[in-house]
């Protein structure tokens, strides 16, 4: 914060301001904490656009940038999209509702996407036919995402579809608050927590507990759905803190990519929040899952793999 | 930077900053002033602290010790550069020694840490700074800083009993005794105690410790204006009660508490008086029916927190009241000037006026809280930090304040700190004094390294 105001008043960029500047996870624990109401995700992210505009990037910075307009994916991998779900189910072209995959779940989790969508499909659920990154990673790093977010536009409209499921907590506020308002934005667990009685859920001998994750509550205030799910299946024990005061996962912001030690010592100290004699750490972003995966002991699992349990539990029971 | 490499030598790399991103987030504290460090260094050890200050009497170079920077003065910022000492790896508490009523800490220890340490002892450290999650208790010794309860218990003056501290030779020098008083020598814990870090540096602290009340009761008066509100606390003080804590908040302070915490049930008035008594439950239900009578005739209403826990909420939100103004309107900043003057009880009621009168005269919106049970008012003003015209009465208004302060026999700081943002008042308030406090920072530290620049000095 006292950088920003360096900055503004005009003082040189050194490198190790840009480490300083780009090394915030967009968190916003700080915001939640501050008395004063300060917004410091909201001027370190028009300062990353400041530093970007002046041409002062990071290797890891524009590696992510050109890879993402690339292929459409800030993971670099070779454009492919949803197609492994469209090949594998039988998705209808106009739907009411998009599920909208994600970045992580189209390349690094799909069988995870493919449960997803599978839980869900039954209520007229379509997928897009050439998804691209929401631009959540380029917009929280300081550039500008107006291509993907464009070309995300033109594909939702040939649906047809109202509303749009998004899965990872960064798409579902990348889509809410970064994108024109004019479809409905829902999280995955808000959707399934309201049809609920539909999924044919059993009860698991596990007790869990649940991250937060940053985007989806501190920031979209989503707290209640996740726990109603987790809490109709099995055990909850709260993290020390959690909710509102959930600390970070350590992976937002571009840090997971650019500080990757950074990254970890912060999943340690999340994964000391953890209370004893848990199973499993629930949480429902693919990125949380992945950074708090290194630093964790105990398993972590996406809330959707837990539902997706508890359904197989009740078909054995049959 | 031949300094660098002496500094990192007897520092190791990893605690000597030199870049700038790092330099510069040490060239502020919580108040507006400004001053950058040519070098921020991170001690572990007093010998650390002994060496780096010997390194910089030898190359003429300021000294400025650095708690939290939660200081509202600019005590900790180099306004002549130099080497910030941030003393925050400091940070452990040595001794817990019940039976002597006292316990040894490092200075950097922060404030809640040191009453979380005693609480199972059932003691405590009773000056209570807003601060308390963020100051350290060096940076409280050296502003004599205090905070709610010292209307009872006093500022942290009353509890140093000894402290090591690194003269400006690098000499390392013990003040006081393990003693609960001693008559021996001139006081130079007293005289540390307050010195802002212009004397020397404090590097441990033996402290006296006090158990903790059996019971507490908050008494939240309502009253139509800040001018009733002081006359009832004359009135209070006057009647033979010493309460726990006497804080007066005016209506925008109420605004600003509901802000912070809408859970917090105050009444929209012109001012409330949260007092607070506390000892033996029977003495604390006696004197809380004594502080209602006393204030009967004044207040418009009175009401005792329910619990313990309404009671905690309260001055958990009275705490932050101070930053949380500036959420009553986005485009306002609470700046901290005109800030911590303290008054005679007396004078208090006709200070509320005045301060009242400004806000008219001045059109700018002046919030008052603060410990009014021992004279002190902060008087806080949250102004559009990109306007020259409201930055200028902001200032002017501040100068009224503590020129009024002063001709009524009051201070410029009851708890914050002269630093520079006081300074220009040294004069004013210590007429015949001030030069014998030249001549004893002369005495002690003749180059003028530790802390240059400060308390008209
Ligand atoms: C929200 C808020 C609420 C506050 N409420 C109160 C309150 O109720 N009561 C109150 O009294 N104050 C209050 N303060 C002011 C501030 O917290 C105190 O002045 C506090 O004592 C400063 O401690 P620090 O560790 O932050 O010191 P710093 O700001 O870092 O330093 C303060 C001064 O102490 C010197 N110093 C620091 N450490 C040492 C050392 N080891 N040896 C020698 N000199 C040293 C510095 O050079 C400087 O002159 C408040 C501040 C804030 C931001
Ligand atoms: S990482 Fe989180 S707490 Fe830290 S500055 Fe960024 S948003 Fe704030
Ligand atoms: S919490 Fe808020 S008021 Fe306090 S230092 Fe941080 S931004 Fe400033």
């Amino acid at each position: 914060m006292l950088l920003a105001k360096g900055i503004s008043k005009g003082m040189d960029v050194d490198e190790s301001m840009i480490d300083s500047i780009n090394t915030c996870t967009t968190c916003g624990l700080c915001e939640q904490m501050c008395p004063a109401g300060a917004k410091p995700t909201d001027v370190f992210e028009e300062l990353r656009r400041d530093l970007v505009r002046m041409g002062k990037v990071k290797g890891s910075q524009l590696e992510l940038y050109n890879n993402t307009l690339l292929t459409g994916n800030p993971l670099g991998e070779k454009r492919s999209g949803t197609s492994f779900i469209l090949e594998q189910r039988d998705v209808p072209k106009v739907a009411d509702y998009v599920y909208f995959v994600g970045c992580l779940g189209s390349y690094r989790f799909r069988e995870d996407a493919l449960r997803t969508y599978d839980l869900i499909r039954d209520v007229g659920v379509t997928v897009l036919s050439d998804e691209v990154c929401c631009g959540s990673p380029l917009l929280r790093t300081g550039f500008d995402a107006d291509d993907l977010i464009r070309h995300n536009l033109e594909q939702i409209e040939k649906t047809g579809a109202h509303t749009i499921i998004a899965s990872c907590a960064g798409c579902y506020n990348t889509f809410k608050n970064d994108y024109p308002d004019r479809f409905n934005v829902v999280h995955i667990t808000e959707f399934l927590a309201e049809h609920m009685d539909e999924l044919g859920l059993g009860r698991l001998d596990l007790t869990v507990t649940y991250h937060d994750p940053c985007h989806l509550g501190r920031a979209n205030r989503i707290f209640d759905a996740p726990r109603k799910l987790i809490m109709a299946v099995c055990d909850l024990k709260e993290m020390k803190t959690n909710r509102e005061n959930a600390r970070c996962c350590g992976g937002g912001g571009g840090v997971r990519k650019g500080y990757p030690d950074l990254s970890a010592s912060i999943a340690k100290k999340r994964i000391m929040d953890v209370p004893d004699g848990v199973d499993n750490i629930v949480t429902c972003c693919p990125l949380c899952r992945v950074n708090l995966e290194q630093a964790s002991d105990v398993p972590v699992i996406d809330l959707l793999d837990l539902l997706y349990i508890a359904q197989k539990e009740v078909l054995k029971a049959v | 930077m031949m300094l660098a490499k002496e500094l990192e030598e007897i520092l190791g790399k990893e605690n000597v900053s030199t870049r700038m991103s790092e330099l510069y987030c040490y060239s502020f504290d919580a108040s507006g002033v400004e001053g950058l460090p040519d070098f921020v260094v991170r001690p572990a050890t007093t010998e650390q602290v002994a060496d780096v200050v010997k390194l910089a009497d030898m190359s003429n170079i300021p000294v400025v010790a650095r708690g939290a920077g939660s200081g509202l003065c600019g005590g900790a910022v180099p306004v002549e550069g130099g080497i910030v000492l941030d003393m925050c790896s400091m940070d452990r508490v040595l001794d817990i020694d019940i039976d002597n009523l006292q316990i040894t800490v490092e200075s950097g220890v922060v404030h809640e840490k040191l009453n979380k340490a005693l609480e199972p002892y059932g003691f405590f450290f009773p000056p209570d700074p807003g601060s308390t999650a963020m100051c350290t208790i060096g940076g409280l010794m050296a502003n004599n800083g205090s905070g709610m309860r010292c209307v009872k218990y006093g500022t942290t003056r009353n509890y140093v009993l000894d402290l090591e501290v690194v003269m400006a030779d690098g000499r390392i020098v013990h003040t006081g005794s393990k003693t609960l008083k001693t008559a021996s020598g001139y006081d130079l814990t007293d005289l540390m105690v307050g010195s802002e870090g212009t004397l020397g540096i404090i590097t441990k602290a033996v402290l006296k410790v006090h158990p903790l009340p059996h019971s507490r009761s908050v008494i939240l008066s309502s009253f139509d204006n800040t001018t009733l509100a002081g006359k009832a606390v004359v009135k209070v003080l006057s009647s033979g009660i010493i309460p726990s804590a006497c804080e007066i908040l005016d209506s925008t302070a109420i605004k600003a508490v509901r802000r912070f915490d809408p859970s917090v049930e105050l009444p929209d008035v012109g001012a409330i008086l949260m007092i607070e008594v506390d000892g033996m439950e029977n003495a604390v239900r006696e004197e809380a029916a004594l502080v209602g009578k006393a204030c009967e005739e004044l207040a418009s209403a009175i009401k005792v927190a329910e619990s313990g826990t309404e009671s905690e909420n309260l001055w958990k939100a009275r705490r932050l009241v101070g930053a949380a103004i500036s959420k009553i309107d986005v485009k306002r900043t609470r700046i901290y000037v005109g800030e911590d003057i303290g008054v005679p009880i007396k004078e208090l009621p006709g200070m509320l006026e005045y301060v009242r009168s400004l806000s008219e005269e001045f059109d700018i919106h002046i919030m008052t809280y603060g410990h009014i049970g021992d004279g002190n008012l902060h008087t806080g003003m949250a102004i559009d930090m990109l306007s020259e015209e409201e930055l200028e009465s902001a200032h002017a208004v501040a100068d009224r304040i503590y020129r009024r302060a002063i001709s009524v026999g009051g201070t410029v700081s009851a708890e914050h700190g002269v630093g520079r943002a006081r300074a220009m008042y040294m004069e004013l308030e210590h007429p015949t004094s001030l030069e014998v406090m030249r001549q004893i920072k002369r005495a002690l530290d003749p180059k003028g390294i530790l802390n240059p620049g400060k308390m008209g000095l």
